[in-house]
This record gives structure tokens, C-alpha cells and sequence, in this order.
């Protein structure tokens, strides 16, 4: 998109053409399949079939590359900071970071005394939504995806942003 | 054939025992030269066991455990083979729960833990370290028998500053990471280990985190370590 992106003027052609754009960006974000604690248990009940992620266009997939959401599942160590953070930057535009549990979004049990353990994921990259729960059920999940999908359904990929 | 073989085959038996092995060498045909051998070999244990078996006087002359009263528990038994092998190695002689030992001939105690055939200590079931305070760090072993289903666990006490103990990784192959995770988490040095580096926190990790005396680092690679987020209190 990087030819196109925020280069044009808002008017009525532009703005269909963005609500196409989003529109298909919000229902096809698959996601990138890694989980780093148990709360990737419970990302992989969501995925499977009684929840099954695929109805809201989400399918998983195992490189950066081919994904677009990123789902932050489980505590993120020192260790596995640096390398959270590798992958977010393989990752292709645009990108998004749900970022599931306690601990992904404040360090959860570790917050204060876990020499070990970073203290939410948005310290080393830029999340769009938090799904609290120790861990979160699939449903709660699920409500975290279709408010991203919602996020995403009101960009205007095209259009200039107002300065 | 076979029955004349036999009675060939105990013919030569007898006169080996009586220390005659002229016959037996001189046979042409190697089968049944090794066979008659492996015959002797096998009349020669039996007449041996049999012997054991019935006075057991000799023995007691050197100075081995079995003089100990059958009443002592395990502990104090191997206390008492160390104290006979290994002079000055104990810590300290109390053996209610474990066994406490002093770290340089460890190795040595090691490899006779596991060789000793009363003892036979063939595995190390668990290897891990603590903090004691009075800036010593200690090293524990729990060790199990397979062979004679006995349990014992040893202590090797060794200061702050100069933590080093023999590496027992060559001897039991399991202690290869559990060394590595003591290593990690108190800083004790495994000497002879072949390959020690930290085995969960990364390589480059400041301090050793189960000392009672450890301090967290502020940042690790430009990410702040400690907890920021004031406010949510």
C-alpha cells in the first residue's frame, strides 16, 4: 500500500474506495500463530472448531510475513522480548497487536516482583487492543478480535490525514 | 556326537580343577577347546560360591560395612564408608536427613557413589541449589537407587565469594542442565563442566537472581526492567 497510502484528497470516490479497502482488510486479518504461555491454550480453543476463528476471516499463519494480526498470547519474558519485537518489525503493513492476558498487557502476576518478565508487551511494540483474564476465555478473545475488526473498519487507508 | 563330547568335555573339567590344563590346551578343535573352557570357568565360580557361602570369617577381618550393626540407617552407613575412604571430606557428621560434604573430593565421592556396588547410586534425581544466608550458597544432590531402591541426598556448603564445585556432568548426564540451571540461578561455578552457560535467563543477564543478595538491573537492551506503570496501584 505504501504507493497509495493517505495520498489523496477526501471526496466521494476515495471514501467508497477506502470503506472497500478496510472493509477487506477487517474481515480477512489472519493472524500469526505463536503463543508464548497458556494463554496461547486458550487462542488455540478459539481457533479450533467450537469457536473456530475462521468464521471471522482469521486464519492462522506461521510466518510474520503472510500475517497481519499479531496475538500476543502469554507472558513475555526478557529473553522473549527482543525477539517479540523482531517479529512484530517482519511483519508486513498494515499490521495489528491484540494483546491477550494479563500479563501481555501489564506483566500480569510478575508485575512487580518478576526480575524476568516484561511489564506489558506495549513497552516494545504498539498494541491496538487489550483483552484482560488470567487467561481469557475464547469468547472474551473473540470480543477483543471483533473490536479490532471494528478498528479496522474505520481507517481511511487512502485518504490525507488533517495535519 | 554330543553325548561323547559331554563326557569328554567333563573329563577335561575334572582334571582342570585339580590345576592339570595340559588336555584342555592341547585339544585340536577350537570349539571344543573353548567349550571345555567355558565348562571349567563355570565348575571353578560354583566351587567358589560354595565356598562363600559357608564362612564368612576372612571378610570380616578388613574393615568394611557389614560390621555395622544391620539397625544403622543408609545415611550413616555411607557416612561411615567415606569417613573409611575419604578422610576429612564430611562437613559435619550428622546424618538425619542428609549428608553434608565439604567440595574437593567430590568428584572422587561421586564416582564412588555410583560405582560401590552396596550403594550403586545410579541416578541423580535431582540437582538444585539455595541460598542459605550467612553468604554461603549450597548445592543439594538427591540420588536413587535402582538396583537396591535406596534414596540418600547430599550437601556441599561453599561461600559466596569462591562458589566452585566439582562438576559431577561426566558421571551422571542428567547434571549436565541441572548444573547449568544452578549455575544460572545462584552462580555457582561447576568446574569441569563441559559446557556450563546460563540455561534460562539470556547469555548476556546481569546477577544471579536466587541470591538473596541480588539486585535487578535497570535496563536490558534499552528496555527498562523494573516496573514502570505507576498509577495502577
Amino acid at each position: 500500500m505504501g504507493l497509495l497510502e493517505n495520498r489523496f484528497n477526501d471526496n466521494v470516490i476515495v471514501e467508497k474506495l477506502d470503506k472497500l479497502l478496510s472493509w477487506g482488510r477487517s474481515t480477512s486479518p489472519w493472524f500469526f500463530q505463536f503463543g508464548t504461555a497458556c494463554c496461547a491454550i486458550e487462542m488455540m480453543a478459539a481457533a479450533a472448531s467450537r469457536h473456530d476463528l475462521m468464521r471471522i476471516g482469521m486464519i492462522p499463519r506461521s510466518s510474520p510475513r503472510q500475517a497481519d494480526v499479531m496475538i500476543v498470547a502469554g507472558t513475555v519474558t526478557m529473553k522473549m522480548a527482543l525477539r517479540v519485537k523482531k517479529l512484530y518489525e517482519q511483519m508486513a503493513d498494515p499490521k495489528y497487536v491484540v494483546a491477550m492476558g494479563s500479563c501481555a498487557t501489564s506483566g500480569g502476576p510478575y508485575w512487580q516482583h518478576g526480575y524476568h518478565v516484561l511489564k506489558g508487551v506495549d513497552i516494545v511494540i504498539p498494541v491496538d487492543v487489550y483483552v484482560p483474564g488470567c487467561p481469557p476465555r475464547p469468547e472474551a478473545l473473540i470480543e477483543g478480535l471483533l473490536k479490532l475488526q471494528e478498528q479496522i473498519l474505520d481507517e481511511r487507508p487512502l485518504t490525507r490525514k488533517m495535519a | 556326537m554330543s553325548t561323547d563330547q559331554d563326557k569328554l568335555i567333563t573329563e577335561l573339567v575334572e582334571k582342570g580343577l585339580t590345576g592339570d590344563m595340559e588336555p584342555i590346551n592341547s585339544i585340536e578343535d577350537r570349539v571344543l577347546r573353548s567349550k571345555a573352557k567355558a565348562a571349567l570357568a563355570k565348575a571353578k565360580r560354583a566351587a567358589k560360591s560354595q565356598e562363600t557361602a559357608e564362612p564368612k570369617k576372612k571378610k570380616s577381618e578388613e574393615k568394611s560395612s557389614d560390621d555395622l550393626p544391620s539397625s544403622v540407617n543408609l545415611n550413616e552407613k555411607i557416612v561411615y564408608m567415606i569417613n573409611e575412604k575419604f578422610s576429612g571430606s564430611l562437613a559435619n557428621e550428622n546424618t538425619e536427613t542428609h549428608i553434608q560434604l565439604k567440595s574437593d573430593q567430590w568428584f572422587e565421592i561421586a564416582t564412588w557413589l555410583k560405582s560401590e556396588p552396596s550403594l550403586s547410586f545410579d541416578s541423580l534425581q535431582c540437582q538444585t541449589g539455595i541460598d542459605v544466608g550467612d553468604n554461603t550458597l549450597e548445592a543439594r544432590y538427591n540420588f536413587h537407587s535402582m538396583k537396591h531402591n535406596h534414596y540418600t541426598e547430599i550437601r556441599i556448603a561453599v561461600p559466596r565469594k569462591e562458589a566452585t564445585i566439582p562438576s559431577v556432568e561426566q558421571i551422571w548426564r542428567i547434571a549436565d542442565w541441572f548444573e547449568r540451571e544452578t549455575y544460572d540461578m545462584l552462580g555457582i561455578e561447576f568446574s569441569g563442566h563441559r559446557d556450563l552457560r546460563r540455561i534460562l535467563l539470556p547469555d548476556d543477564w546481569e546477577g544471579w537472581p536466587l541470591r538473596k543478595d541480588y539486585l535487578v538491573q535497570e535496563t536490558y537492551h534499552g528496555i527498562v526492567v523494573p516496573k514502570m506503570k505507576e498509577g495502577w496501584e
